[in-house]
């Protein structure tokens, strides 16, 4: 039999019952469609969530007091008995391929100024914090390289502080009050906005020095280093250990790149992502039965066709290959169909929730229409077989 | 027809087509097993939360330092330190409450605990002597730390059992003399065995006295107080009076953060609450799916039954008798679909009870109605369209088909 007329044949065997194949396709078509609008919410997800933490950069490595194996426990206690100090922080600056550290501390106190009060945030930084978290000064400067432990009691605020305090004034060179020390404004932050719930403008930025007198510390809460752009993670961090471990004549410290914690949650993310497309893949599967019932019937309602075909001399694989070539059109089309509305759908929802980031994968498209292809296939066969092993005689005497 | 008879006529026809009604019954038992187990896994999950939560003890209300005025509560808040202190003297005073019964204040750190050549990195927690009742821990041996004053640093250690197992191995552990941090504290009790909690294990903790724990690590800080309210609803009235409390202490402003144990549980539950509902709504979407699938072999049904119609049509059964003859038939290929889908979707749940036997994973009874009916409600409807078409046939021409 000619390609031309295998087509034919099945083609035309899909267009006699209309309304049957379209219910098929439907029912494949909506499967693919869940799948794909799961997998698009889930990896516009993934990339919302990378996108927020790559914000400050992706060459940051972050030092925390104790070490990580201090199980039992969350991260980030507050207390240890091995502190990180403003020379451990000093120290690291000479670490090779090392390009800035910040010492931070972080603490929450009120703020006045302008005759308002607002408890917030208030950060001990160094003066290159901004530049290792790519933020930017809006008016004025960040401060500046004083002596790190002497610094000079200046204040750079949030855009969001600074308007609560301020209003539309100009709240440079203006005197605030922080948990009752006096300090000078010396620059407005460029707006950042949230970062996982927390509003990264509402925030008061001054030395480290005068944040660990403020909260009557000793310790930082971390230190943050980056290193040149081409120099992987891996060759930076040993040497930073070792001052370290020279510093405190033991290895006491966690550190905590970005590139592993990037690395660990696009994991995560992307284990969610493939359970959310299983989960849509269940209704895939019930369409998958509704093919192997139609090809069924098909079967025993063309058995005096297939009879026919067998008495001029048609082979079984070639009719194995006409029912399969038939299943495998109802899926296929079926598939495109629903990545159409599927991806139509993402779409939508991506524009009806701006909050809600759409991407619609490409892998998982292609993923998904082969899916269809093969289930199509794997559901073809059965009524493809009972129809190649159909008796001629006994087919042609059916009806 | 008697309804009888129109059972007769759906039965037979199912039975008479055995591989198309066990197909069709498997795609409907696929959907609603897939709601069961799904909201079994969902409700499990949120079942073990609360639980976990539970198990932090009853009528908590825990006081953080820190307070942000615009931001609301965030992630910040929960590691912070403010230029004043929550100090042991603010826990003893918050006792003052009456609807209060016990406190316990938590200081918190890393630090390292030495014996004999072993050494391991472990989580302190100074604490107080009520945090064993508050939490309601046992003792595997010896007894929890002290009932003393607060400002006394006494130093005695409770090892978790974990930390007593790596640090002691087989040898006795009460009477010792370890070091931690730079402190020589006596062990006086090994807590019993409680296993992982909401990110702490509390078989790796050391506790010592809060004020022995503060002056390691040379602050006058709390974490965290812990306070214990006299029944679930006095919750909210403590609250107030804690509140009160705090805020006469520091000059009328109220610079901590008060969270019960109720708001926080509220929140998991509404969060996992509502992923349940959409992960059942995804599974749902099978049923649907499935219907489409009953429809279409319905239609086909109607088709190859048209002599049959045409016979019953003209032995004088009305339009009427004939669409619910096809309904009926819908109806329970649905039902069994259901029932079968019900039993597949119990025995999913209790693999995963035996796979994980921590999640408490039963489908919650709505989900299974919802599932049922579901399944049920898509049946029927897209049986409707077959059914009209059958009932619409004209009987002779359905006759002289064949």
């Amino acid at each position: 039999m000619s390609l031309h007329d295998f087509l034919q044949l099945a083609l035309r065997s899909l267009l006699a019952h209309r309304l049957r194949s379209f219910l098929t396709l439907l029912g494949i078509g909506v499967g693919i469609a869940a799948v794909i609008l799961l997998t698009s919410i889930g990896e516009g997800l993934h990339r919302f969530v990378l996108n927020e933490f790559t914000q400050f950069g992706t060459n940051i490595i972050e030092v925390t007091p104790g070490r990580q194996g201090a199980r039992g426990g969350p991260p980030g206690l507050p207390s240890t008995a091995r502190q990180l100090t403003l020379d451990d922080a000093l120290a690291l600056e000479r670490v090779p391929h090392v390009t800035a550290v910040t010492p931070i501390v972080w603490g929450n106190s009120d703020v006045e100024g302008a005759g308002r009060v607002r408890r917030t945030s208030v950060y001990g930084v160094g003066p290159e914090m901004q530049r290792i978290f790519s933020m930017h000064v809006r008016v004025g400067r960040f401060l500046p390289p004083d002596d790190p432990n002497g610094a000079r009691a200046f204040v750079v605020l949030g855009a969001k502080l600074k308007h609560e305090l301020f209003g539309n004034a100009n709240a440079l060179g203006e005197r605030l009050r922080i948990g009752g020390e006096r300090y000078r404004v010396i620059g407005v932050m460029e707006e950042k906005g949230q970062f996982l719930g927390v509003d990264l403008d509402d925030t008061a930025y001054i030395p480290t020095s005068r944040a660990l007198s403020l909260y009557n510390r000793e310790g930082l809460i971390e230190i943050n280093v980056t290193y040149e752009e081409a120099v992987p993670a891996s060759r930076v961090t040993p040497g930073i250990r070792k001052v370290l471990v020279a510093r405190h004549g033991q290895d006491d410290v966690t550190l905590t790149t970005q590139e592993d914690m990037l690395a660990r949650l696009s994991n995560i993310l992307g284990i969610l992502t493939a359970a959310v497309g299983a989960l849509g893949g269940i209704s895939l599967l019930v369409g998958a039965v509704g093919i192997v019932t139609i090809m069924t019937i098909a079967v025993t309602e063309r058995t005096n066709e297939i009879g026919l075909l067998v008495a001029l001399g048609a082979r079984r694989a070639t009719i194995l290959r006409l029912f399969l070539a038939e299943a495998v059109a109802l899926a296929a089309i079926g598939g495109v169909f629903g990545l159409l509305v599927g991806s139509a759908i993402a779409q939508f929802v991506g524009l009806l929730v701006p909050a809600l980031p759409v991407h619609t994968p490409w892998h998982f498209v292609a993923a998904a229409e082969s899916t269809a292809v093969v289930i199509g296939l794997l559901a073809g066969v059965l009524p493809a077989i009972r129809a190649a092993r159909l008796d001629a005689v006994e087919a042609l005497r059916a009806e | 027809m008697t309804p009888a008879d129109t059972l007769r006529f759906a039965t037979r026809a199912a039975s008479g087509y055995p591989l198309r009604t066990a197909l069709m019954v498997l795609a409907m038992s696929i959907g609603v097993a897939a709601v069961v187990v799904l909201t079994a896994l969902g409700d499990g999950a949120r079942r073990y939360v609360v639980n976990e939560f539970s198990a932090l003890g009853s009528n908590l209300v825990i006081v953080l330092p820190g307070r942000t005025a615009t931001g609301g509560f965030g992630l910040g808040n929960l590691v912070t330190s403010t230029p004043r202190d929550l100090t042991v003297r603010d826990a003893q005073a918050l006792l003052r409450a009456p609807l209060v019964t016990r406190m316990a204040p938590l200081s918190v750190g890393n630090s390292e605990i030495a014996w004999g050549g072993r050494l391991r990195e472990a989580m302190v927690v100074g604490t107080s002597g009520d945090y064993v009742d508050i939490r309601a821990f046992r003792m595997a041996e010896g007894s929890f730390l002290p009932r003393e004053d607060l400002g006394r640093a006494t130093a005695v250690a409770v090892l978790g059992t974990k930390i007593r197992d790596e640090i002691f191995g087989s040898e006795p552990a009460i009477g010792r003399i370890v070091r931690v941090g730079d402190r020589r504290l006596r062990v006086i009790g090994v807590l019993a065995k409680t296993g992982q909690g909401l990110g702490m294990n509390t078989d790796e903790l050391v506790f010592l006295p809060v004020a022995t724990a503060q002056a390691m690590f040379n602050t006058n800080n709390l974490f965290r107080i812990i306070v214990e309210a006299r029944s679930r609803e006095a919750i909210g009235p403590a609250k107030q009076q804690l509140e009160q409390i705090m805020r006469l202490r520091r000059d009328g402003e109220l610079d901590v953060t008060l969270i019960t144990q109720d708001a926080v549980l509220g929140t998991f539950d509404r969060i996992l609450g509502a992923l349940t509902l959409a992960v059942a709504g995804i599974a749902a979407i099978s049923l649907a799916v499935a219907g489409i699938l009953v429809m279409n072999v319905m239609l086909v049904a109607v088709t190859q039954r048209t002599a049959e119609i045409g016979l019953l049509k003209a032995l004088g059964a009305t339009g009427r008798n004939i669409r619910l003859a096809f309904l009926t038939e819908a109806a329970l290929l649905s039902l069994a679909g259901a029932i079968t889908g019900f039993a597949l979707g119990h025995l999913g749940a209790w693999g995963l009870r035996l796979a994980f036997p921590v999640l408490p994973a039963w489908p919650p009874d709505w989900a299974v109605f919802a599932g049922i009916g579901t399944a049920l409600t898509t049946g029927i409807l897209f049986g409707v369209m077959p059914a009209r078409r059958a009932s619409r046939l004209d009987p002779v021409q359905a006759l002289s088909r064949r």
